[in-house]
């Protein structure tokens, strides 16, 4: 049981880092968001002075921490968070942070989620297969996957846009589904889910493309090293039929440590995918992200970065207990 | 989308107006029939679009807060010196000292909700919320069509804020609003073309208002969509997907190649290097002295920059700040129609070496044994911007002046702005939107316009701490009368001192382009026929457009 | 991108075992699941300790790294011919190419003989800029390698030789870092110091972004190097030099370290891949190096200037090509120290080679046999 104690322990601790790092750094930020909203009000009202009511209004929603410690700054955001308040943004005033990411996250963790597990699946399977036909031409599938996961998420995804989308057609060009159609937003219907499934076929593709090397290396390594272990050889002394040997012994073992290495990779994909949302004005969290690092919203780049933190944490965690259940020995040395 | 964001701004500081000459020309031809196409605009909202229709909220609300729901009293075409056009408002007088600002609203007008717009709602709104300037006394209804209002000082300059850009809201909706900033207001009632369909954080759609005092528009229904780049927006545009856009397009011929969509190009707003000028105030740095700032004047190879970094797209600036030929009438000196387009180094070497600068070893012009630098910087992604300072940092230093050009975060960008902790910075003004340049004098010339640096100016956008006795004199005569040969003397003394103290060194006039499919809709303005600027950003002026619109046969 | 190092070493999934050193090398054949893979994790140990003791013994025979040097492959010189030629083209490339920002250039040319990869929008000649831009993303990818590589070694080799308290916290903060996703916490590192106050001809530059992306992508290297550190301390030769009075910082670098050598080299390229891609990620969101010339900031520059949509391909593609091949031919070169790390995965594939073509002769063998 001090397994799962341990975990336990290690993910509340990195739980409290997180929070505490995503309560510093934007504090940390130059400029001052109340004079920034106000600079652009000014502008926007074409030279009406702005009353001495809107500019107390928008100091104290936007500037009301200056003065105080930061230690009661912290405690008031520890305060705030656990009663789940995430803050008012600023460059979407006065839209609630919590709302925001609540209609964004669904369609991350949707794609990415699934492109993942696509990304995953096909990179073990593919991986095992290279594997096992070690020493074939087979062998040379690994650098040119590679050679994708090289190429910058951004550039692959404008590229695919512009010859699969605008020159051929094919796929839509933006967006999580198709708004002409449904000018109603989201609803429960086939005809929907379809056309969100046909809006998710290019960034997907984006994804799978660039992470699909590492899966596939990783299990045709561990692939080929298992095939030299003492139990294939004896396995093959019994006579067991390649098949056999390849699914039930080689593959299974080869695959244990992809898992392990999946909860972490998952971070790396988030990241991507930031960037790959913003290409293809995807609804996702990714772009709230950017827009709140571009426009200095404080509370709305706090309430991401903390979701996206607690989204590849629980991920972590529940790789980590699988990995516990079908690997004993981590339960008794780790 | 940093870029659409200024635009936005740019656009909703231009405002309000367009002549509304073919309001009442345009047919009522109601009905909603299913068959009937949709416009598509991008307006240049980026997603998750917010969802916002409080009119006060200026920088937040969506596009179509401003004209398609709510409307202003009046329309002022800021592309031409034609008098305003009337909306709501029917007809106004000032009183002879301009205190008294007296407006009639047309007769039997309704809200979308059904209710009676008359002029206690009118007087309700001035009084109402950031209405309420300092100068502001009382609005009254005195029937069911006049309202009068009173202010402590003359009105005359301000009457396109009044009555152009301040939106009429419903007394029986409002009233019961405490918070108006806060407010999001996601049930908008208005009087409007438009009313309110749906709204999703990807697009949210506007249908024909029956109630609407001309009838309901031909276009019955207008989507406005959530974009995050002008690449895509530029892809959906020429694929057929969306119908009529305002943003830069690179090679415009590409799009409107298929003879489908047509474009326009309009040139308004003055970009110019702003610069911290005031040593006084406190600003700090080689450009205070105007020798330096009329040294990179002529330094700078105009025509470049308008070739490369704006695409040939942009037009010639004038160092009068005033919009040529619209403002024509009051021009005082024909030399101050265009700034130089052509850079002439020995010149601004020779203004350099007359204020006592001399080349320094590295090359560069300086004082005492050191060149000088200056820190010139814009906004990331406004690409224009970018570009313009990298050449103007090419060229000034041909000519021996070293500008290091930088680009800072967008957040980054507004705050040294305005507390006046810069050296120099690319900066779009908003040109005027009536036929006179008051207003450009009064926001960014004159010393009350301005505070100390480190402090934000409250009233006015004098970022350049320029402060100079005889301008403010100008500007307070000019804005206390409406006589013509007056404001003109007026003018005169403003135009010379400026044009040559440089406080803000011109460079281009910004170009606006937009694109509109033809194919679709009929009843789009033309270089012959401006009644409105064809922007969707642009408030007022995009109900304007959208009321001549027509599904074309 | 990261799943790569993590893979290729089982005991690298955070806190899961570095146990496999300590495992007794001989367990029952045809063990259940659990078992083998306890073996299954002792594997790349065994690996890297055949490796140390090889390497240990080619040090003791003087030449030192000889035996640590990847056998010359089909991929490794392929790999090192991309990186090389891309190396020289950033170094020699701005010697012969006009000054990148010389604007005094028609705009938009398609490549052509006095352009040989066109001009940008502003007039700029591509091919110059694709020189100094793949100097300065070749700077960025070794300084931020540099740097990871260096805070790999403190929280990894040292947690793993030192053990206890100090493995504990070493750990622990590795383990967090690493499952912080990256790039948020770059954003808004590369947001804060870009704009702080008083860094002077810093802010914006290369060299700041590549330290920023130093310091936030090491802990997968720290997590690979400490479960080698872990095992190689308890080598006998170690143990010797323990036991024989060294001072544990000597033991480090001199006994512990240059055994590593192979595993530094794949981390250190595996951080410069990194470091390339993530510049060219911050450009593209507009948090690079502005000030700079760099394959991220040309990309960015191409978008922002439409390229795209100007059909201008010479302007975009170059760059995102040289950071792909760059990437590429680094991973081939990792691919054989992989194959040096662990000599499974070089001597396998040639084995189940062989046999094939031994039951192919063999085959041959029997049908002349029975003509006989």
């Amino acid at each position: 049981m001090s397994f799962y104690l341990r975990r336990v322990a290690f993910y509340l601790v990195t739980f409290w880092a997180a929070i505490s790092l995503n309560f510093l750094l934007p504090r940390l930020l130059p400029g001052d968001p109340a004079a920034i909203m106000l600079g652009k009000l000014r502008r926007a009202n074409a030279g009406r002075p702005l009353s001495e009511e809107t500019v107390q209004a928008i100091t104290a929603i936007l500037g009301a921490e200056r003065g105080t410690s930061l230690w009661d700054q912290y405690l008031a955001y520890w305060g705030r968070l656990l009663q789940g308040d995430l803050g008012v943004s600023s460059t979407r005033y006065p839209a609630p942070v919590a709302d925001l990411i609540s209609a964004a996250l669904p369609w991350t963790i949707i794609l990415v989620g699934t492109a993942t597990v696509i990304s995953f699946v096909l990179g073990i399977v593919v991986g095992a297969w290279v594997g096992w036909r070690r020493g074939t031409w087979l062998d040379h599938l690994v650098p040119v996957t590679t050679v994708f996961q090289s190429i910058p998420y951004f550039w692959l995804a404008l590229v695919l846009v512009a010859v699969f989308s605008v020159q051929l057609g094919i796929f839509p060009i933006v967006g999580g589904y198709d708004v002409f159609e449904f000018p109603g937003g989201p609803e429960w219907s086939w005809a929907f889910v379809g056309s969100a499934i046909w809006h998710a076929i290019l960034p997907a593709t984006t994804i799978v493309l660039s992470s699909i090397g590492g899966w596939l290396l990783g299990m045709r390594n561990m692939m080929v090293s298992t095939m030299s272990e003492d139990f294939i050889v004896t396995a093959e002394a019994k006579g067991l039929t390649p098949r056999r040997i390849r699914t039930k012994y080689a593959s299974r073992n080869a695959s244990i440590p992809s898992l392990a290495g999946f909860g972490i990779a998952l971070g790396f994909v988030v990241a991507g995918s930031i960037v790959m949302e913003q290409v293809f004005s995807y609804p996702g969290i990714g772009k709230l992200m950017i827009q709140a690092v571009q426009g200095l919203d404080y509370a709305l780049m706090q309430g991401v970065f903390l979701v996206i933190t607690l989204t590849v944490l629980a991920a972590n965690f529940i790789m980590d207990l699988i990995y516990g259940f079908i690997d004993p020995r981590v339960r008794h040395n780790g | 989308m940093i870029r659409t964001t200024r635009r936005l701004a740019l656009a909703l500081a231009a405002g309000a107006s367009v002549l509304a000459l073919g309001l009442s020309g345009c047919s009522p031809s109601g009905g909603t029939s299913g068959d009937d196409p949709i416009l598509r605009v991008w307006a240049g909202s980026a997603t998750p679009i917010n969802n916002n229709f409080n009119p006060f909220a200026v920088d937040t609300a969506v596009h179509a807060t401003f004209g398609a729901i709510y409307e202003p009293l009046f329309f002022f075409n800021q592309l031409s010196a034609d008098p305003p056009t009337g909306m709501i408002g029917d007809s106004y007088e000032f009183s002879d000292d301009g205190k008294t600002l007296t407006v009639k609203i047309k007769p039997d007008l309704k809200w979308n909700d059904g209710e009676a717009l008359t002029a206690e709602d009118v007087a309700f709104t001035f009084g109402y919320g950031s209405n309420v300037s300092e100068q502001f006394v009382s609005a009254e209804a005195t029937d069911d069509t006049t309202v009068v209002l009173t202010y402590t000082e003359p009105q005359f300059t301000s009457a396109s804020l009044t009555l152009g850009s301040t939106w009429i809201i419903p007394k029986h909706v409002w009233e019961k609003i405490d918070d108006f900033m806060a407010e999001t207001n996601p049930e908008p009632v208005g009087s409007g073309p438009y009313k309110l369909k749906n709204f999703t954080e990807a697009a949210y759609t506007v249908e024909a208002n029956e109630l609407f005092r001309d009838g309901a528009p031909a276009v019955s229904q207008v989507q406005y969509l959530g974009l995050d780049s002008n690449q895509s927006a530029q892809d959906l545009l020429t694929t057929g997907k969306i119908d009529w856009v305002g943003q830069f397009i690179a090679n415009p011929d590409a799009v409107t190649g298929s003879g489908k969509i047509a474009t326009l190009n309009l040139q308004q707003d003055p970009t110019t290097i702003t610069t911290c000028a005031n040593a006084e105030l406190g600003c700090t740095g080689p450009q205070t002295d105007p020798a330096v700032r009329q040294a990179i004047d002529v330094a700078i190879n105009r025509s470049t920059i308008r070739e490369k970094a704006f695409a040939g797209l942009a037009a010639e600036s004038s160092p009068s700040f005033m919009l040529l030929p619209r403002d024509e009438q009051w021009l005082s000196d024909p030399a101050l129609t265009t700034s130089p387009q052509d850079p002439d180094v020995a010149k601004a070497q020779q203004i350099l070496e007359a204020a006592g600068y001399s080349k320094q070893s590295d090359g560069f012009y300086g004082k005492d044994g050191a060149s000088f630098e200056i820190d010139l910087f814009s906004p990331d992604g406004w690409t224009d911007y970018n570009d313009a300072a990298k050449l103007i940092s090419e060229q000034a230093a041909e000519a021996g002046i070293r500008i290091n050009a930088r680009t800072v975060s967008d957040a980054e960008y507004w705050t040294p702005i305005q507390s006046g902790d810069f050296q120099m910075t690319l900066y779009g003004l908003t040109q005027s939107l009536v036929a006179d340049p008051y207003s450009n004098y009064h926001e960014y010339f004159a010393g009350t316009s301005t505070v100390k640096v480190g402090e934000t100016p409250l009233v006015g956008q004098n970022y350049s701490r320029y402060s100079n006795p005889t301008v403010d004199a100008a500007v307070l005569a000019a804005g206390a009368t409406e006589d013509v040969p007056t404001k003109q003397a007026a003018y005169a003394t403003i135009q010379a001192e400026i044009a040559r103290d440089l406080p803000y060194i011109p460079v281009v006039l910004n170009a606006s382009q937009s694109f509109f499919n033809t194919a679709k809709f009929s009843g789009w303005p033309s270089e012959n026929d401006l009644y409105a600027a064809p922007l969707p950003y642009l408030s007022v002026a995009n109900a304007v457009v959208l009321t001549h619109l027509k599904p074309a046969e | 991108m990261a799943d790569r190092q993590t893979l290729t070493e089982p005991d690298s999934g955070g806190e899961l075992p570095g146990a496999g050193a300590e495992t007794a090398p001989d367990l029952p054949f045809g063990a259940p699941l659990g078992a083998e893979a306890a073996r299954e994790s002792a594997r790349a140990a065994t690996a890297t300790a055949a490796v140390a003791a090889a390497s240990a013994a080619a040090v003791r025979r003087g030449g030192r790294f000889r035996g640590l040097l990847p056998r010359r492959s089909g991929k490794l010189v392929t790999g090192i011919v991309i990186v090389a030629a891309i190396t020289l083209f950033g170094l020699l490339g701005p010697l012969v190419a006009q000054p990148p920002r010389d604007s005094n250039n028609p705009a938009l040319l398609p490549p052509g003989p006095e352009h040989w990869l066109g001009t940008t929008k502003l007039g700029y000649d591509v091919f110059s800029q694709l020189a100094y831009g793949t100097q300065g993303s070749l700077f960025i990818g070794l300084v931020a390698g540099l740097v990871a590589l260096v805070l790999g070694v403190l929280f990894g080799v040292f947690a793993g030789y030192f053990g206890g308290i100090a493995d504990e916290v070493l750990t622990l903060i590795t383990n967090i870092v690493l499952v912080i996703p990256g790039l948020p916490v770059v954003m808004v590192i590369a947001a804060y110091v870009q704009n702080a106050d008083g860094l002077g001809p810093l802010a914006r530059s290369s060299l700041l972004v590549a330290l920023v992306l130093g310091i936030t992508s090491w802990a997968g290297s720290a997590v690979v190097l400490r479960a080698q550190a872990r095992s190689l301390r308890t080598r006998e030769y170690v143990a010797a030099a323990r036991v024989a009075g060294e001072r544990p910082a000597r033991i480090i670098f001199v006994e512990i370290l240059p055994n590593l050598v192979p595993l530094l080299a794949a981390q250190f390229i595996f951080g410069v891949i990194l470091a390339v891609l993530g510049e060219a990620g911050l450009s593209y969101l507009g948090l690079g190096p502005t000030g700079s010339i760099t394959l991220g900031t040309m990309l960015n520059d191409a978008q922002t200037g439409q390229a795209v949509g100007t059909g201008a391909w010479w302007w975009f593609v170059p760059p995102g090509a040289i950071i792909a091949a760059l990437g590429a031919g680094l991973s081939l070169i990792n691919f054989a120290i992989d194959e040096v790390v662990n000599p499974k995965l070089r001597l396998a594939p040639e084995n189940a080679k062989r046999q094939r073509k031994a039951t192919k002769a063999g085959k041959g063998v029997a049908d002349s046999g029975a003509f006989a």
